[in-house]
């Protein structure tokens, strides 16, 4: 086995274990591993009607779900406790800080900012050539090198340097960038002009158009609400299904204010994930493309050539709003097992020679490889797939049979090679071609108009001199915005969210912020609706991200009014959802990160979002729920804790589980219920909302509601296990009678007779397991 | 326009629970909460308590006027000496008057507010009960706290009365109507 090509390793020495998708990734896939062959090969047959006899889907549902003994070990238990929140700024206005930002996000994948920081990153679009396309099929890759690339831009491996606006440079070390494949996912504007339009997204490069392509569906129309909702229902259903056939309802734990729910975070993933690329920002627009090639390929510099000419000017090209000028990054893709690498060398000096710098060998084997490999490693799945994708990849599991495990194999050398490859152009090229873009617009463009005679010249254009054509929004009338619905990529205001956007994603929040708050009212003067909207969310959000403190009275003019006019056109004039679910949702996230009265603020915002109706039932729970930990979040002062909002986020806690309960989510409900209960336990007068007689009446039945539920879960099982200890050698008729519930997926789980004899062995198991549940059902009852 | 009118105690323990409706404009004098959501107006007043424990002390007066929003929930607060709160919760009705996020707010609210609303139709228009924030109402509620407030300390001279004791008093409950009859 050859060693693997590593240009920079003294420098930068890559451990062997698979740190760089993400560690915790990995973690889930072990557990994952060991559930299906370990505690619940039975209990998969026998609990998961969408499952039927494919464990290995459950590594579909791996970012929610880990098996229920081994709570413990799931990706968030393992952070340590570290206490954002900053005393309460009830009594005088203080601490109203976002120092914590910088230092908490890095570690937690779920954490709100973390999240945020990590959905706006460069997106690298990829175009291959064929033979590329051909060599990573052998590898059992069939979307390409795309596919392959996606999971090591998730987390680029080792330190990361952004030097800002002022020369000062920032080290990330969770810096991360978005494989997209080119010309996907494309977003017109809805007055479609004739133009551009056409240009096909359909592949040429090699591609069988597949019917079930998860991407079309994202590529008409952006990102649905409705999809990310049934990604989120799908995985709810599936730890449902699973956890009612479980020991013990893992459901013990209140309120967890530093890490959101699992769902919950998934949620805002899928919200933020599969960026369109659309006018109105600029975040999807690629800052730069690899184009590869493989060392089969017969003329390659010919070939390049020919990418090169077919990103920028063929059917292939971006429509016109998108900046055509993006680093293209080549990539010879050399074949370890079949070709020669001396030939690729020379080759790869050569194109160094041609094409300039940007270029990468990347030696790969073109071998599939299997999970009993002695060197394979699990290649990770993305985390930041899109909802549709998501989907459809979970419908596919639910129509066939013989669904096999998504997990791909890599060989070790080659996640090296890919993360170096990943990593040395993220550093040596992205990140400068970015710095460099951003200072040239900088002083070329932005600096024009900051300053007293940029607004002059910015107004004089704006009213003309005398010639009263200030209503007509057309060009011709000194406005860049053209009528059907977008700035061309030339014209200032389209440089200068370019601009901002770029700062935003080196992370120079100040140059981002203001750059966006110059763009506001140019886009409010031209009547850009979409542009306004989308360019005052970004203002907000880069405000609330600076680590500065901000007063309640700035926060209440300025973060306010740009929230309430984001929120404002995306959903009166833009009728766009998305953008004001998006908006408001992170903008309730940051402002909670803040604490103290900020959390009030971000209440509202979140009451805003319910009453808007915009989410469906899954998001509308989340975000009760949601609400809840938001005011928990909020600390009180004194042994009384005087202006905490304990009342009022137990008050959500039980809307969010009334909520819950209407959709029969029954853990979600139960989780909610404990977190209101403990929340009342807590309260200085020791009464909680006892005294209330109809609040309290209403816990209660909620709580007999969910006993009611959650027994007749358990007696199901209870009888299943019975019937199983009894009729071990029997047929499985007997069970179909007993039960309602869980028959359906024991007929389809067609085996019947394999069934209980793989679940006899375990029998013990069971017995011990029903005298647990049975505690539990005690424990349950003094809810009542 | 529906008012819930609780009394708190200390031990955020409800002295005194009384529900009634608006009398003016031809108004019935009757509550119309959706029967099914009344605990939601339980709730949001002991959520307020939250807010409560804040503003009273930034602020010098008994009468904290409106405190706290839950939707299309307003409500309004009266300290009195003994920590006790006056809270009083109202829900504006949905009428053809009101602007446009009012009524939309009414319509959303998971408290089925648009049930209660709906009910009553368009007979309350302005002044008091359209708008729970502008300072007529805020005057309204203020002489209808003094006067429970005046009616509270006589009942709580009964030598068999104890701190946090819940008042069954007939007399007090009528003098609440009769206030709430007079100014709401």
């Amino acid at each position: 086995m050859p060693p693997p090509f590593d240009h920079d390793s003294p420098t930068d020495p890559i451990p062997t274990p698979p740190a760089a998708a993400s560690a915790s990734a990995l973690k889930v896939q072990k557990t994952r591993h060991s559930v299906p062959h370990g505690l619940s090969l039975s209990r998969s047959e026998v609990s998961l009607p969408y499952r039927r006899s494919h464990p290995s889907a459950a590594s579909l549902y791996a970012s929610t779900f880990s098996p229920p003994g081994s709570r413990s070990q799931s990706p968030v238990g393992r952070r340590p406790i570290t206490s954002r929140m900053t005393s309460g700024s009830v009594f005088g206005t203080s601490l109203n800080n976002a120092l914590a930002f910088a230092s908490v996000a890095s570690d937690n994948p779920g954490d709100p900012l973390n999240l945020i920081l990590r959905a706006f990153v460069p997106h690298v679009a990829v175009y291959t050539s064929e033979d590329t396309d051909v060599l990573l099929k052998e590898k059992g890759f069939d979307r390409g090198l795309w596919e392959l690339l996606r999971p090591f831009g998730e987390r680029v491996h080792g330190k990361v340097i952004v030097r800002d606006s002022i020369g000062s440079s920032r080290t990330y070390e969770d810096y991360s960038i978005r494989f997209v494949r080119f010309g996907e996912g494309i977003v017109h504007p809805s007055q479609n002009p004739a133009g551009f339009k056409n240009a096909p997204v359909s592949k040429a490069n090699g591609f069988p158009e597949k019917s079930d392509d998860p991407e079309k569906g994202a590529a008409k129309s952006g990102i649905s609400i409705a999809d990310v909702e049934a990604v989120v229902d799908r995985h709810l259903d599936y730890a449902e299904e699973s956890f009612f056939g479980t020991p013990q309802s893992p459901t013990d734990d209140g309120l967890d204010i530093d890490t959101p729910s699992l769902y919950y975070a998934l949620y805002l993933r899928r919200l933020l994930s599969g960026l369109p690329i659309v006018p109105h920002e600029t975040f999807a627009h690629p800052v730069a493309c690899v184009v590869a090639i493989s060392s089969r390929n017969e003329a390659p510099i010919e070939t390049l050539r020919r990418l090169y000419a077919e990103s920028s000017l063929g059917d292939q090209r971006l429509p016109n709003w998108v900046d055509a000028e993006f680093l293209r990054y080549y990539v010879l893709v050399h074949d370890e097992e079949k070709d020669d690498i001396t030939r690729s060398m020379s080759l790869f000096d050569q194109m160094k020679r041609n094409l300039g710098l940007h270029c990468h060998l990347l030696r790969i084997r073109g071998t599939q490889s299997a999970a009993t490999d002695d060197d394979s490693i699990p290649l990770p799945r993305s985390e930041w797939m899109s909802a549709s994708e998501e989907l459809a990849d979970i419908r596919r599991s639910d129509n066939h049979e013989d669904f096999e495990d998504p997990t791909r194999y890599i060989f070790e050398s080659d996640a090296t090679a890919i993360r170096t490859f990943v990593r040395e152009m993220v550093t040596q090229s992205i990140i400068p071609t970015m710095e460099r873009h951003v200072s040239v617009w900088n002083d070329q463009v932005a600096s024009r108009r900051r300053g007293l005679a940029g607004r002059f010249a910015g107004l004089t254009k704006r009213w003309g001199f005398g010639s009263g054509s200030r209503s007509s929004t057309g060009p011709g009338s000194g406005s860049n915005y053209d009528q059907n619905g977008f700035y061309r990529q030339d014209a200032p205001e389209a440089i200068m969210r370019k601009l901002a956007d770029y700062a935003f994603m080196l992370r120079d929040w100040k140059l981002a912020h203001s750059t966006y708050d110059l763009l506001r009212s140019d886009f409010n003067n031209d009547k850009a609706w979409k542009y306004h909207a989308a360019t005052n969310e970004m203002a907000a959000l880069s405000l609330l991200i600076m680590p500065q403190n901000l007063s309640s009275k700035t926060r209440a003019e300025t973060i306010d009014s740009m929230l309430e006019a984001a929120y404002y056109s995306y959903v009166t004039r833009c009728s766009s959802p998305y953008g004001a679910l998006r908006c408001l949702s992170l903008g309730l996230e940051l402002l909670r990160l803040r604490g103290g009265s900020s959390v009030d603020d971000a209440a509202k915002w979140g009451t805003r979002l319910i009453e808007s109706r915009i989410t469906g039932p899954i998001g509308d729970a989340l975000i009760k729920e949601r609400l809840a930990v938001c005011y928990a979040s909020k600390k009180g002062v004194g042994t009384q804790a005087w202006g905490g909002r304990r009342r009022k986020s137990a008050l959500w806690s039980i809307l969010g589980a009334e909520t819950w309960l209407a959709q029969s989510k029954f853990i979600q409900a139960q989780r909610c219920l404990n977190g209101a209960r403990k929340t009342y336990s807590d309260l200085p007068s020791g009464n909680g909302i006892d005294k209330f007689s109809l609040a309290s009446a209403l816990m209660l039945s909620i709580g007999q509601q969910l006993n009611q539920n959650m027994e007749a879960a358990d007696r199901d099982d209870d009888q299943t296990t019975e019937n199983q200890s009894e009729v071990v050698d029997e047929e499985s008729e007997a069970l179909d009678m007993t039960r309602g519930r869980r028959i359906s997926m024991h007929g389809l789980s067609g085996a019947g007779g394999t069934n209980s004899l793989e679940t006899a062995p375990l029998r013990s198991q069971m017995e011990n397991s029903e005298v647990e549940k049975q505690d539990s059902g005690e424990a349950k009852d003094d809810f009542g | 326009m529906s008012y819930y009118f609780a009394i708190v105690g200390t031990q955020d323990n409800p002295l005194f629970e009384y529900e009634f409706g608006t009398s003016k404009q031809g108004g019935d004098g009757q509550a119309r909460f959706a029967e099914q959501a009344r605990h939601m107006n339980q709730f949001i007043v002991h959520s307020s308590l939250d807010i409560i424990e804040e503003v009273q002390w930034g602020n010098g007066q008994m009468y904290l006027k409106c405190v706290d929003k839950f939707f299309n929930n307003y409500v309004s607060c009266f300290l009195t000496g003994g920590n006790v709160k006056f809270l009083l919760l109202h829900q504006p009705t949905n009428s053809a008057g009101l602007p446009g996020s009012v009524a939309s707010s009414a319509a959303s609210s998971p408290s089925a507010a648009a049930a209660a609303a709906a009910a009553v139709g368009s007979r309350s228009s302005t002044s008091i009960g359209a708008n729970p924030t502008s300072p007529q109402t805020e005057e309204a509620v203020r002489s209808f706290m003094l006067e429970v407030y005046e009616s509270w300390v006589k009942t709580l001279m009964s030598p068999f009365y104890r701190a946090n004791m819940e008042v069954r008093s007939p007399v007090f409950r009528q003098r609440v109507a009769a206030a709430g009859r007079k100014y709401l």
